[in-house]
């Protein structure tokens, strides 16, 4: 598969900061893959979100260098309006995205503002509000409604706009278990039926595992591990030297691993699904 | 059950006669028949506006209660009216003295003209309650975009009216967290009241100027430009939604038929001023005893 995304020796630092907040990072994200980004706060997830959709260095001031490339095209060659029909972005704050009266208005905005016409914006309609299941709320402002509908609206105004790449940045820092698992279940409905390509700043690693082909660890500034998500989480030590806290089931077995009670060479189970049946394989073998 | 839309002011049924009304409509409705009672000097005929509009309130499936609100602040509003036009309203020797209050002469011209001036504001009032309880935020900007109004004014009119319902929810969480940490000013004076202001501004510029970046990004995201994109016509899917139809047209016929009859009454024959009218003849004939 190609590259939709390219980061070339990559380097941002806001102009009200010392450090940079990305340094020379390389990065490449294939397309139709869904790639899960992690890392501690202030680590530069979401200036890495912001440089792939313009807002950076757009409407932030700081010093730029290297090369971010969209689908074969480096980010400052595109326009405003052409690249937010290939790079949508959610935001982790999903309020302060709503500027209209009614979820109707909010999610056909971004659709208008591409100049579509009123019948594609309706087949569009017809195709995002199912898919995100925002149906009864069409017609409610957008702000009063609970946050992880909130967070499906913001998709939705987003998807409708049927950009390629899909950002998300920390999609659930807000929500409850539930609106959590909301928001991942209409994320795994984009994977298995539009192939899209996923960028998902999260820090939930139990949702974002099972979905993520690929996974990043960003750690102030710097792309310390960059793999396909298995092997990326068998080098457990070095990513909790690095404050990231893996999945209680991943831990346990990890723990297992070092006590010499599972096996050196297995693959860690990601999932508890994953965990249990390696559990069971365990006792039944001593039993 | 029946379905109940959100208005501004409170609910309407969705099947009110006067919610199937485009909103334009309802615009216009407001903007030109609240200018009746400027136009009228007569109160009896501003006091029929306000039957009109309670008739208009019935019919369009209004609760009338939402006119409990505004009782007190009419009330009020009448009291400070007569109180800044009679006691406060001056020495006029010219003018009939109908009785003293504590030596202060009460002229009779000045309780007539404060009848006038109530009579005017109170139709408005109900024009007002009668728009609001039957619009939502939404209708209003329908409204204007249908009478072709920019798209950046509307949109601009759309987060201003947004931010509102922002800053009173961020005043709340703000004083809710000073409270927290045990800042209370109840039974403080105003003085006091005013000088610790400053702990709510502050947060509350901060969360303002934070919020106008996020909008400013998340709108830039999603496409918007001010200056509008090049090449691109923007379509209006919500203006799709409010078909404009011929019963609309003839409302705007009547409204403005109305505004044009009273206007001609008005300034073409005089009529429906203060002089003459049937309350004039009735408070000189109750006040004065028909001296004047």
């Amino acid at each position: 598969m190609s590259a939709v995304i390219r980061f070339e020796s990559y380097t941002w630092r806001y102009s009200r900061t010392k450090q940079p907040a990305l340094d020379a990072i390389d990065l490449e994200i294939e397309e139709g893959a869904i790639v899960g980004i992690i890392g501690p706060n202030g680590s530069g997830k979401t200036t890495l979100a912001y440089s792939i959709n313009g807002l950076i260095p757009r409407q932030e001031m700081g010093v730029r260098k290297g090369k971010v490339y969209v689908m074969g095209r480096e980010v400052m060659a595109y326009t405003p309006a052409e690249l937010c029909q290939r790079v949508g972005l959610v935001f982790s704050d999903p309020e302060a995205q709503f500027t209209a009266m009614t979820v109707e208005d909010e999610v056909v905005f971004g659709m208008e503002n591409l100049g579509l016409p009123i019948e594609e914006i309706e087949r569009r309609l017809a195709w995002v509000v199912p898919l995100t299941e925002i149906g009864p709320l069409m017609d409610k402002p957008p702000y009063e409604v609970s946050g992880g509908q909130k967070q499906r609206v913001a998709l939705a105004s987003v998807l409708a706009m049927r950009p390629p790449i899909l950002v998300l940045d920390e999609p659930t820092t807000m929500l409850d278990p539930l609106g959590r698992r909301r928001v991942f279940q209409v994320l795994e409905r984009l994977k298995r039926e539009y192939q899209s390509t996923i960028i998902v700043i999260e820090h939930s690693l139990e949702h974002l595992i099972p979905l993520a082909d690929h996974m990043v660890l960003l750690y102030y500034g710097k792309v310390l591990l960059a793999d396909e998500t298995e092997p990326f989480f068998e080098r457990l030590a070095f990513l909790m030297e690095h404050d990231v806290f893996p999945p209680g089931v991943v831990e346990f077995f990890y723990h297992l691993k070092q006590a010499g009670e599972y096996p050196a060479d297995a693959p860690l189970p990601l999932t508890v699904e994953d965990g249990t049946a390696r559990l069971r394989e365990l006792l039944g073998g001593k039993g | 059950m029946q379905k109940m839309h959100k208005t501004i002011l409170g609910y309407v049924p969705e099947a009110s006669p006067l919610y199937e009304v485009h909103p334009f409509v309802r615009l216009y409705f407001l903007m030109v028949v609240s200018i009746f009672p400027m136009i009228i000097g007569a109160p009896e005929w501003n006091l029929a506006l306000i039957l009109v509009v309670l008739v208009l309130m019935k019919y369009g499936r209004v609760s009338l209660s939402t006119l409990k609100l505004y009782v007190p602040i009419s009330i009020s509003m009448g009291m400070l009216i007569l109180l800044s036009y009679t006691l406060l309203g001056g020495i006029h020797p010219e003018f009939h003295v109908v009785f003293r209050i504590l030596g202060f002469p009460i002229y009779y011209e000045r309780i007539e003209a404060a009848v006038e001036v109530y009579t005017r504001i109170l139709p408005m009032i109900f024009v007002m309650v009668l728009f609001l309880s039957t619009s939502r935020e939404r209708d209003v900007l329908v409204a204007m975009r249908w009478a072709r109004v920019p798209f950046t004014m509307t949109y601009m009119t759309a987060m201003a009216l947004r931010a509102v319902g922002m800053v009173i929810e961020d005043f709340s969480i703000v004083r809710q967290a000073e409270k927290a940490r045990g800042f209370d000013p109840h039974g403080k004076s105003l003085g006091y009241k005013l000088r610790q202001f400053v702990m709510y501004i502050i947060p509350l510029m901060a969360l303002s100027l934070r919020r106008s970046e996020e909008f400013t990004k998340a709108i830039v995201a999603r496409g918007y430009s001010f200056t509008g994109l090049k090449n691109v016509k923007r379509p209006d899917y919500v203006l799709s939604k409010y078909p404009f139809r011929t019963r609309d047209a003839v409302l705007i016929l009547i409204i403005t038929g109305f505004l044009l009859g009273i206007l001609y009454l008005r300034y073409g024959l005089g009529m429906l001023t203060l002089e003459g009218s049937v309350t004039q003849r009735w408070l000189r004939q109750w006040l004065l005893g028909g001296a004047a």
